[in-house]
């Protein structure tokens, strides 16, 4: 028997877990005793049957790995659908596998994906097959032609919500600041997510912070995602194949932050022949190669860029501009081979850094390494496996040069991690995802080394250890005619180890008590449920009300001297001192597809509460301080809000329509008189036009506008004098003025010249508006008694072009 | 010695290269509604080692944009300061606003206290003493490039005593009037011997042309309390404003007088050395 059943009985206060299956569902029995889940008792039954051992009708297993034709580059997200069944289908996982069980018999398969031909294969079923799909790419202006169901409705049908899965086409033509192509900011233009601000790839998802994201790259965590203070985002949108974002209703496979999840995922590489492709631009150059090691088994692909600004810098006649540095460069390097029809393996890696320094004065630089080795097996066709070994490492270091003194901080984290999911295909309309998560923390708070003559001690803030241990289970199925219900339960565990001095603090910060931990000794122990649900109640084809809840909680803080990301942003563990962060949402929406699927567009409520938001205690110097858990503060924080979605996927025309209307807010003891106040993330009003318009196969254009309300800040409202001379504002409530509302609209024109060669044109900012970066107060340089408000600018209107090319 | 000061420094620093780099970048005075607070006490003392008499100003804020460096005085407020060897002097009001003491003398090591009683409310603070750290050197140099441009830097040496936990606050004042009332528009020059425990220390004032041959150069060393450093480093954060960019958001600085008063009360000791610039 191919089935599965996992069940839990309530008896003697303790779980029975009862599980008849293979060598794999054993390990899944074992993980789950491990965790002494009694709190599993909560829900009432976890079971997943096969339809096989239950109807008379005997059935088979379709199963395969879905590429593109041309590239055999496996398509993640393509449809595989029995049409003959209505809507029973799957979608390919991250590696491109799906396995579909059906009644025995004959079937009309369709496989689709965006921006494919899509396939259609009738098969007569009698026994488990495999049916491997190469879709050929469609150009895109053909589309509009073809009238059958070329466009999927998945949207619709799925359990998913407050996700969205961005085209690599939308990626490549929506520009960002000076012609290039970015993720980052272009997640931002999603409803639900908001930028942190002008140039920066910071965001916030559903009114959480910058840090409440958590961004994976092949798996690998990625602790700061800017280069250039964030004006550009470390992921080089050549090396990137599928990204998804999901703000809400998270999957239970998915844990450690707070507010979203973004998964990007790395091209594999050409499995037929080499291929290559590049970009000229004004502020750097881009390469990508990749090919076959083994046609058909095994490839690699490597992407390298790298700015030149600093080349500018040495021509300049300046003895100290000239010495200056300015740049930083990026590399994706990902090999992959097949060993056979149920084993394949994947290395891949991202290294980068910026540089940033000026002659006796400052010099940064930071940068973030991540290594990730899979392998992918299958214990039948049926059963997916991923195990993952995950390394990633983030450091920042900076020389300071005052006075007569030089010395070089440094700082970092550190994670080695073990990770293994399963993926069991029951039968149609049923799945179970189950794995497990183990990561090991290193955490390098800060380190100075003066070099010598100075009058600086060196300093280091000892290194903290944590360990980060989840397990999950989640089943999707259909519980009744029309309804899908995803549940899942994620059980989560951080620990910090020693060696280590652990001190307590009074209200002021003093230290109380100190105790000292050897290596390995555990400090602290948190744990939390997670459960995760969410629910697609289909009304036709084309629509569907969708409900979900999820638990999220979060061990790691980062520590920001600033409200942008900033290359010195300190991760600091939870510890005796500093509390997790847990978030609480709800989200209901409502889908809808029109014109045979051709526009998507969803409406979505959510309301979402989030426990031990950290904020600093004024004047809190978090630099190298070794009692930096004293200067914090924790409270409460909400958000909630409204967003709706048109959009429009396939032909000439594409693009969305995005709106969210929201308000977030914050509440701490110490913070404003206790009095809650508008989060610096709290938006009233965000919207963003996206449009892709191929007008001919020559040119391509596309426009972007966006609008928000500006960040709430905190502004004067009295001042007064002192040591008689200076005037010093008077803030009476946090956040309580708003900066001013920020519109941009961006073109863009792409000229393609050959079939290996295009130009890009763009206009960032293309009506000049002066968009306001800050706003601070000075007295007036003309009558001293006067002060007056200065509102600073970095970008107004700034055309760019870039020349890309194929081999 | 605040190292994110320096941080802040070196990201204005990048920002201003990537200004440059992208040909971008503009400045533009605004008009910005604000509210009128309700007027709100502000008391500022000083207790030194230095003869008196010992100054504490009381007041009322103003309105931001209102053009004026006067404001509303609070008279006739009960002022007392006392020192924890048995000294107690009553305040004498010499103009509005402004209460000069008559018997107290300040001596390092002791610990002042302050209690106002001013409008039916009483606000109380007290602040220690620490002991006198001397300037050991004063010099100028002459930088003819670098920089900044060409002028005279201003050196000054002092010994952190052996045991942690000394703040300090320099100020540098010129015989010559100019526009800004530091040698090089330093507001607040502040050290903690957070990374410099009992070491020689040596900063570095950059006057630049403010300085010229002839000048007198005025540098005071105050050895200050960490109550006091707290709260000229979180006055220094809101001053330094043309930073707000990336700093977090504003907040009053962390004043010790209790029930809600504005400024500060402050004892320490002062060690002035001049020198003319040749």
């Amino acid at each position: 028997m191919k089935g599965l059943v996992i069940m839990f009985h309530s008896e003697s206060s303790s779980i029975r877990g009862a599980i008849l299956a293979r060598a794999p569902a054993s390990a899944a029995r074992l993980l789950l005793k491990s965790m002494r889940l009694r709190s599993l008792l909560l829900l009432p039954l976890f079971a997943v049957s096969c339809p096989r051992d239950s109807t008379a009708q005997p059935s088979h297993i379709i199963s395969g790995t879905v590429r593109d034709a041309e590239t055999g580059e496996v398509l993640i997200g393509a449809a595989v659908i029995a049409r003959d069944l209505g809507s029973v289908g799957i979608a390919t996982n991250a590696y491109g596998f799906y396995s579909l069980t059906v009644p025995d018999g004959s079937h009309v398969i369709a496989i689709q994906s965006v921006g494919y031909r899509t396939q259609t294969d009738t098969l007569l079923l009698d026994k488990d097959i495999t049916l491997n799909i190469n879709l050929t790419p469609q150009p895109i202006r053909e589309s509009d032609v073809v009238v059958t169901k070329e466009r999927s409705n998945t949207n619709v049908t799925s359990t998913e919500m407050s996700a969205n899965r961005l085209e690599v086409h939308e990626i490549q033509e929506i520009p960002v600041l000076l012609g290039e192509k970015d993720i980052l900011k272009t997640i931002q233009l999603l409803p639900g997510i908001e930028g942190a601000g002008e140039g920066s790839t910071g965001f916030y998802a559903r009114g959480g912070g910058i840090d409440q994201n958590l961004i994976l790259l092949d798996e690998a965590t990625v602790y700061n995602s800017s280069h250039l203070l964030g004006f550009l985002s470390v992921f080089n949108s050549d090396a990137i194949k599928d990204v998804k974002v999901m703000t809400g209703g998270i999957p239970a496979e998915y844990g450690g932050r707070l507010s979203s999840v973004l998964d990007i995922r790395t091209n594999d590489g050409n499995m037929k022949q080499f291929d290559g492709s590049g970009g000229i631009g004004l502020l750097d150059s881009r390469l990508t190669f990749g090919g076959p090691i083994v046609r058909d088994e095994g490839s690699f692909n490597v992407s390298a860029r790298r700015t030149y600004a600093d080349l500018f810098l040495k021509l300049s006649r300046d003895t100290a501009l000239n010495r200056a540095s300015l740049y930083f460069y990026d590399l994706n390097a990902k090999a992959n081979y097949t060993l056979d029809d149920r084993d394949r393996v994947y290395a891949s890696g991202y290294f980068g850094r910026d540089n940033f320094g000026y002659p006796d004065l400052f010099g940064f630089n930071w940068g973030n390494a991540t290594a990730t080795l899979r392998w992918n097996h299958l214990f039948s066709d049926n059963l997916f496996s991923n195990t993952s070994l995950i390394f990633s490492n983030y450091s920042y270091g900076n020389d300071v040069s005052s006075g007569t003194s030089e010395f070089t901080i440094t700082s970092g984290i550190r994670d080695e991690s073990f990770k293994t999911d399963f993926e069991y295909f029951a039968g149609p309309k049923n799945n179970l995802k189950f794995g497990l998560n183990v990561i090991y923390h290193t955490f390098l708070p800060g380190t100075v080394t003066a070099t010598s003559g100075t009058a600086f001690n060196g300093i280091s803030i000892p290194n903290r250890y944590g360990g980060e241990y989840a397990a999950y289970i989640a089943h999707e199925t259909e519980v009744a005619s029309g309804v899908m219900l995803n549940y899942g339960l994620r059980y989560s565990v951080f620990q910090l180890y020693g060696p280590g001095d652990v001190k307590t603090y009074d209200a002021d910060g003093n230290v109380l008590t100190t105790a000292s931990y050897g290596p390995g000794e555990i400090i602290k122990t948190y744990s939390g449920l997670e459960p995760r649900v969410s629910a697609n109640f289909t009304l036709d084809d084309a629509s569907a009300l969708k409900a979900s809840y999820s638990r999220t909680s979060q061990y790691l803080h980062l520590l920001s001297n600033s409200v942008t990301s900033n290359p010195s942003d300190l991760w600091v563990p939870s510890s005796n001192n500093v509390k997790p962060q847990y978030a609480d949402q709800v989200a209901a929406g409502y889908f809808r597809n029109f014109g045979d699927d051709e526009y998507e567009s969803s409406l979505e409520l959510y309301y979402k509460n989030m426990q031990n938001v950290i904020d600093y205690k004024n004047g809190a110097d978090l630099q190298l301080n070794p009692d930096v858990e004293a200067l914090l503060s924790y409270g409460r924080g909400w958000s909630y809000g409204a967003e709706f979605l048109l959009r429009k996927r396939s032909g000439p025309l594409s693009g969305w329509v995005g709106y969210t209307l929201s308000r977030t807010d914050e509440q701490f003891a110490d913070i404003n008189n206790g009095n809650p106040f508008p989060a610096r993330q709290d938006r009233t009003h965000d919207i963003s036009i996206v449009s892709i318009w191929q007008y001919d196969p020559v040119w391509t254009f596309s426009a972007t506008w966006v609008y928000n309300t500006g960040n709430a800040v905190t502004f004067p409202s009295g001042n007064y004098l002192l040591e008689n001379v200076r005037l010093v504002p008077y803030y009476t409530e946090r956040n309580g003025y708003r900066m001013p509302a920020y519109h941009r609209l961006d073109l863009s024109a792409t000229w393609t010249l050959g079939p290996h060669s295009n130009l890009n044109f763009s206009v960032y900012n293309a009506y000049n508006r002066l968009n306001a970066y800050s706003i601070y107060f000075r007295r007036d340089p003309d009558d001293p008694n006067k002060t007056q408000a200065v509102q600073t600018t970095f970008f107004p209107i700034i055309p760019s072009v870039t020349y890309n090319f194929t081999f | 010695m605040k190292l994110s000061c320096w941080m802040d420094d070196g990201i204005v620093g990048m920002m201003l290269l990537l200004s440059a780099a992208t040909m971008a970048g503009c400045q533009q005075v605004v008009s910005i509604d604000l509210n009128k607070a309700n007027p709100h006490i502000v008391i500022e003392g000083n207790v030194t080692d230095q003869q008196g008499p010992y100054v504490v100003k009381i007041s009322k804020t103003g309105n931001y944009f209102e053009p004026t460096l006067s404001f509303p005085a609070v008279t006739g407020a009960a002022v007392v300061v006392t020192d924890d060897a048995g000294q107690a002097d009553t305040l004498r009001e010499t103009e509005a606003g402004t209460y000069e003491s008559t018997t107290l003398r300040g001596i390092a090591g002791r610990t002042y206290a302050l209690t106002v009683v001013a409008e039916g409310e009483t606000y109380q603070a007290s602040s220690s003493m620490p002991a006198k750290v001397f300037i050991d050197t004063l010099y100028s140099v002459y930088r003819p490039s670098g920089r900044g441009g060409s002028g005279y830097d201003i050196y000054i040496t002092f010994r952190d005593p052996p045991e942690p936990g000394n703040y300090y606050r320099l100020n540098a004042t010129s015989s010559r009037p100019i526009p800004s009332d530091s040698i090089d528009g330093e507001r607040y020059r502040l050290y903690t011997d957070k990374l410099t425990n009992g070491n020689e220390m040596q900063e570095r004032i950059r006057a630049g042309d403010n300085v010229l041959v002839g000048d007198t150069i005025t540098v005071d060393l105050l050895a200050i309390d960490q109550a006091s450093y707290d709260y000229f480093n979180t006055l220094r954060d809101i001053l330094q404003s043309d930073q707000a960019a990336t700093s977090l958001a504003p907040a009053n600085p962390n004043s010790n007088i209790s029930n809600g008063s504005l400024g500060y009360f402050a004892a320490y000791t002062v060690d002035t050395r001049k020198i003319v610039i040749r």
